[in-house]
């Protein structure tokens, strides 16, 4: 993984910049993080760069922000907790230093990650949102991620900041019983980052290889607090993001294409990531109580495992998916458990199961489904079935490469 | 918890007998001294007073307001604490670097609360 010190750099700094502006200030955080950024920049091109650039950064900032508190007070209302204390001779010094502890910065990241996940905030805006505060993505990178345009992320992130105004967004580290509520709706968002990054089979790929990292680095930011106590969750949603990103360089072929798992290059994936993923697994199951992120990382974890894909330890993978029904039957999962089923039970056993979801509203023109039900069809021999669902499925998509897998696919079942 | 105000009084003109290094002593520790009890959640604010203090007063129904007297001693600034009793409070005060550097006195003064 790429240290983006400065781009991580900056996502701290907004965070304490936040604390001490106040939540509604957001946007006046970020620009002063930006001008202090600026300002280094040109600093470093005459002098070069010193040797330690984050703490020269970190003191323009903290400049930059007493100034800015100190330039025309009454212009704007703070509602900080230390705004106070820049106000005076003899406690802004000392202030500062103590907001600007490692501990302090810790808390601050942690609450900023809190209320870029706020649920008064729409799920797409909080994605940008988290982005462009906790990462320092900037509105075209983030354009660029998304496929969309920076006018469009810049509608977002203003909707994301007009929700924390109207919502009285909170900056704080949730506490009782309202924290693993909470807690649920951070590691929500981070999953949604991560399968933003891994599943698009277009893009940039360098830039969705990163959406991947930090969603990684902000449920291990979670992961390293002492506030937050029941972690099993965290390290359930860290097992499965480090064993899939494992897999990640062997995703694709040399055209950029998606493979399926039978068709990977097992020697392209990454032995240390997927160490890792192990060991949270391990982490995870430690009290015994088994979540959504748990069962999903085990299965992730059983083709991980496996030498090859003939090798698949597919009796364990169903296992886990009767379990992961129980607690989440959404149609994806169900879709994804048929192909366990399939290898377990057989492909008419498959068909059954298949037929009895197909129907679901949201898998009803879902491509996956039918080109799923295809491979059920070809494997027990009964090709002109199989033809009618690629063809459907073929209909369904829009990604080029996808449609020509299928197509492939279909020419099989033809002279078969 | 309760709140105290600590009033500092030192003499107005004792800052210019001290040395550059005295100073920069002086600032040192204070600024550790004020970075504990903000740590500690204890300093809920302080201030140096500035130049320019005026004193309104009463005279035979009429207010009028002057330049504060020059007096040896001064009011160099005020710190607001929360401690859990007065002996604490008085402890917290003791602590203050600056009696090393300067003559100084700290009246302390418990604050009236609401309601008990």
């Amino acid at each position: 993984m790429v240290d983006h010190l400065f781009r991580h750099e900056s996502g701290r700094l907004v965070a304490v910049l936040t604390r001490i502006f106040g939540i509604e200030n957001l946007e006046l955080a970020q620009d002063v993080v930006q001008d202090a950024l600026v300002e280094a920049i040109h600093h470093w091109q005459y002098k070069g760069v010193p040797d330690n650039p984050s703490a020269w950064l970190f003191r323009v900032a903290k400049n930059k922000a007493v100034n800015e508190i100190n330039r025309d007070r009454k212009k704007i209302q703070y509602s900080s907790d230390v705004i106070h204390y820049l106000q005076s001779k003899w406690t802004a010094g000392p202030a500062l230093e103590y907001i600007f502890s490692e501990e302090e910065i810790h808390d601050d990241v942690l609450k900023m990650i809190f209320a870029c996940c706020h649920p008064a905030i729409s799920s797409d805006s909080q994605i940008a949102l988290a982005l462009r505060t906790l990462c320092g993505f900037s509105i075209s990178e983030i354009a660029r991620a998304f496929l969309t345009t920076e006018e469009n992320i810049t509608k977002r992130l203003v909707r994301a900041r007009k929700s924390i105004r109207d919502g009285n967004v909170a900056f704080e580290i949730p506490a009782g019983a309202e924290l693993e509520k909470r807690l649920d709706a951070v590691l929500t968002t981070a999953y949604l980052l991560f399968n933003e990054g891994y599943s698009a089979s277009n893009g940039n790929e360098v830039i969705r290889y990163e959406l991947c990292e930090e969603a990684i680095r902000l449920v291990q930011i979670i992961a390293g607090s002492k506030t937050i106590l029941f972690k099993n969750n965290v390290y359930g949603l860290l097992a499965l993001m480090y064993l899939n990103a494992s897999r990640f360089k062997g995703r694709l072929d040399e055209k950029g294409n998606i493979l399926t798992m039978a068709r990977q290059d097992r020697s392209k994936w990454d032995a240390g990531l997927r160490d890792k993923g192990l060991a949270y697994l391990n982490q995870a199951g430690q009290d015994n109580k088994i979540g959504f992120y748990h069962l999903l990382a085990g299965i992730s974890a059983c083709h991980s495992m496996a030498p090859d894909y003939r090798a698949t330890d597919w009796k364990s993978i169903l296992n886990l998916y009767d379990c992961l029904v129980n607690i989440d039957s959404s149609p994806l999962i169900l879709l994804n458990r048929t192909i366990a089923v399939c290898s377990v039970l057989g492909p008419e056993r498959a068909i059954e199961e298949i037929q009895r979801i197909e129907n679901i509203p949201s898998l009803k023109n879902y491509h996956l489904l039918y080109s799923t039900k295809a491979e059920f069809y070809i494997q027990s021999k009964q090709f002109s079935k199989a033809a009618a669902c690629l063809e459907t499925s073929i209909r369904l998509t829009s990604v080029p490469a996808e449609k020509e897998i299928l197509r492939s696919r279909l020419d099989f079942c033809k002279i078969s | 918890m309760k709140d105290f105000l600590l009033i500092l009084r030192t003499e107005g003109n004792v800052w210019t007998d001290l040395s550059p290094e005295q100073l920069q002593h002086h600032i040192k520790n204070g600024g550790a001294y004020i970075g504990g009890l903000i740590k500690e959640g204890k300093l809920k604010s302080a201030n140096p007073v500035d130049k320019g203090s005026r004193i309104i007063s009463s005279v035979n129904g009429v207010l009028k307001d002057g330049p504060f007297n020059e007096s040896k001693e001064v009011i160099a600034g005020y710190f607001l604490i929360q401690a859990n009793d007065i002996d604490e409070a008085v402890e917290i005060a003791k602590a203050n670097p600056i009696f090393k550097d300067i003559p100084t006195r700290i009246e302390v003064h418990p604050m009236m609360p609401i309601a008990e």
